[in-house]
């Protein structure tokens, strides 16, 4: 499965654009405790990449979880994280449609991790890194078996937004910001790998009942719940799981800052 | 010539010799895999013929070392700027989750250092060089499995949300039995919920809808139904439906040559789509289709009624690929027909075969039948 080139091409970039940012953890740390942390950052790195590049949010969403996908089943030591963040924002671009060019990624990148410097030379190191973005590639879909259409929650999301709409007292949904803060609730999953864990349709409802719930928004109540009518296959303990995944999200955002 | 600018397939004479699969070629002859690689995978294959030059692949017709099926090699040029070309890794994508007797089969993807090469089950042939083979026009029982299966694919990925997106005949590979299988899926794309504006330019021009030519983006599955209807005609008519030659604004005028200029009457929001200018078009009135397609006026009534429902202007009135199959038009093929799992081909049901064709450039006189390819079942 990893080609001997592949591996090369992780590795060698690996000291030119995260020198600085990796380590920074403390040694007494457990791996996974720090894998996921790692995870989090680079997350992070995706999204700010993907709003300075001006992707929309389906495609960083599937940058992010191309990226979860890949670091799913090989370790986070073989390969470097950065790297296969930058071609998994490429990648995404590809899949949907949003075409990006590989010197843009670059210079982002470049500019993410040294503030304030000039862009890089288009000289050797240039291209290596780029022939490394474009390797590197190769790999995810390598890895990945060539699957990466994914279904993300986002129509869901708004689905159920605008079915709950209907059902709420309209000036209470005017105060309150229940939409936006389901939106923000749902692309702060794709920080974890458990935005490959649940259901597209579970993160949906679970942002949406999270959101609804921090403002204290009243739904009608009827026969079922809300939720059980929206998604048929939703359980209590599917959204609490979520929740939960999600809040441990927020507690590591503390500690990674 | 619009058609052939997406897919340059070369005009191979690939005669009924196909059934020999080796060809009379060594092995070791044609053998072009670099040695030395570790990816056992590629050595499972070894290239016969190419059968044709794409957008970002070449084709080979190729055999499996370990059971000897023949295979269709399309070898993805990779190019060092870009990568993987992105209708490859669409293609890929979408290809994995369908299994289906009308869709073409992604048997395996080898990867190499520098190249990208999909196994794609072996089809003989396709429906462009089929009608090349018998002129003016097909067989009228043929036409009718041929459109069945046809819809059938459609319906299978329309009711997984993918549409197509560049339905053609070089697109629709048959076999010899007369499977019909939908290939190139390199534009096909999912489709989901909140329809996105997708980007404009995508079909070909002789088999794209008018709403799509008139600027609207917002295309959804009826965007096949119409290539599949102007596939049909082609069928039975044996020249295209609608062959403008220059640009899109010849394309509609050929379109409104039979259904009549739209106005808000008949397709209420039309004036509203960006190319959208009654004062270029030549007025013209909507005609009988078995006026203009003389075909139509010899076979039943019921061929002419399928026809016009693909062939609707207005998106939202197009028959879809699933009410299609129910159409009478299909009720003189075996019931069985109707109730097929999905891998199964229609050609399993008794009594559902290839008719011989009446014209046949090739051999006039002389066609094999189809007891004297077997082989041709498994692949």
């Amino acid at each position: 499965m990893e080609g001997p080139s592949s591996r090369s091409a992780g590795t060698r970039e690996g000291t030119v654009c995260s020198a600085g940012r990796r380590g920074s953890c403390e040694d007494a740390e457990t791996d996974p405790a720090r894998d996921m942390k790692t995870h989090f950052r680079v997350c992070r790195f995706i999204m700010e990449t993907g709003v300075k590049l001006g992707m929309r949010s389906v495609p960083v969403a599937t940058a992010c979880v191309l990226y979860h996908r890949f670091f799913e089943c090989v370790s986070v030591r073989v390969y470097e994280p950065y790297l296969v963040a930058m071609s998994c924002v490429y990648l995404a671009g590809k899949v949907e449609e949003q075409h990006l060019r590989t010197r843009d990624i670059i210079n982002v990148s470049h500019r993410y991790f040294n503030s304030g410097s000039a862009p890089l030379e288009c000289d050797k190191e240039f291209w290596d890194l780029r022939d490394s973005v474009v390797q590197c590639e190769l790999l995810i879909l390598r890895q990945l078996n060539f699957h990466v259409s994914f279904q993300h929650p986002h129509k869901y999301l708004l689905h159920y937004l605008l079915s709950v709409r209907s059902l709420v007292n309209r000036h209470a949904w005017s105060r309150t910001p229940v939409a936006e803060t389901a939106w923000a609730l749902l692309r702060d999953c794709y920080h974890g790998p458990m935005c490959i864990r649940h259901k597209p349709q579970h993160i949906a409802i679970a942002a949406l009942y999270l959101a609804l719930n921090s403002y204290g928004v009243e739904l009608p109540v009827g026969e079922r719940e809300w939720w059980q009518v929206l998604c048929e296959d939703v359980t209590k303990a599917d959204i609490d799981a979520v929740i939960s995944d999600l809040l441990q999200l927020y507690d590591m955002e503390a500690k990674c800052i | 010539w619009f058609h052939t600018l997406q897919v340059r397939r070369l005009r191979v004479q690939r005669g009924r010799s196909n059934s020999d699969p080796l060809g009379g070629n060594s092995f070791e002859q044609d053998f072009q895999w670099k040695t030395g690689l570790q990816f056992g995978t590629a050595n499972s294959y070894l290239n016969l013929e190419k059968l044709g030059e794409g957008a970002y692949a070449t084709v080979y017709k190729g055999i499996s070392r370990i059971n000897g099926h023949l295979v269709a090699l399309k070898v993805i040029r990779m190019k060092t700027e870009e990568g993987v070309p992105f209708t490859a890794i669409r293609e890929a994508s979408l290809l994995k989750g369908l299994k289906h007797a009308n869709i073409v089969l992604l048997h395996d993807i080898i990867h190499t250092r520098e190249s990208l090469t999909f196994v794609f089950e072996y089809v003989q042939t396709d429906l462009a060089q089929y009608m090349t083979q018998h002129p003016g026009g097909l067989h009228s029982y043929n036409v009718r499995i041929f459109m069945f299966q046809l819809l059938r694919g459609l319906s299978y990925i329309h009711g997984r949300r993918i549409l197509h997106r560049d339905l053609k005949p070089q697109n629709l590979l048959i076999s010899y039995l007369g499977e019909l299988k939908l290939a190139d899926f390199g534009l096909a794309r999912s489709k989901s919920i909140p329809s996105q504006t997708y980007s404009s330019e995508v079909v070909t021009l002789w088999y794209r809808p008018p709403d799509v030519l008139l600027g609207s983006t917002d295309y959804s599955t009826a965007l096949d139904i119409w290539g599949a209807g102007c596939i049909f005609i082609e069928m039975l008519q044996g020249a295209p439906a609608f062959p403008g030659e220059a640009d899109v604004f010849e394309q509609l005028q050929k379109i409104w040559a039979v259904l009549g200029v739209p106005t808000e009457e008949s397709w209420p929001g039309v004036s509203e789509l960006p190319n959208y200018k009654p004062e270029w078009f030549l007025p013209s009135e909507p005609q009988q289709f078995r006026t203009v397609w003389k075909r139509l006026a010899q076979l039943p009534y019921k061929t002419e009624d399928l026809a016009q429902r693909t062939l609707m202007a207005m998106p939202r009135d197009r028959i879809s690929a699933q009410d299609a199959l129910q159409h009478p038009y299909f009720n003189t093929l075996p019931p069985p027909i109707m109730q097929l799992r999905d891998t199964v081909s229609i050609f399993k049901v008794p009594g559902v075969r290839l008719e011989t064709e009446v014209r046949d450039i090739f051999s006039p006189s002389r066609r094999i039948k189809p007891s004297l390819v077997p082989l041709a079942k498994c692949w």
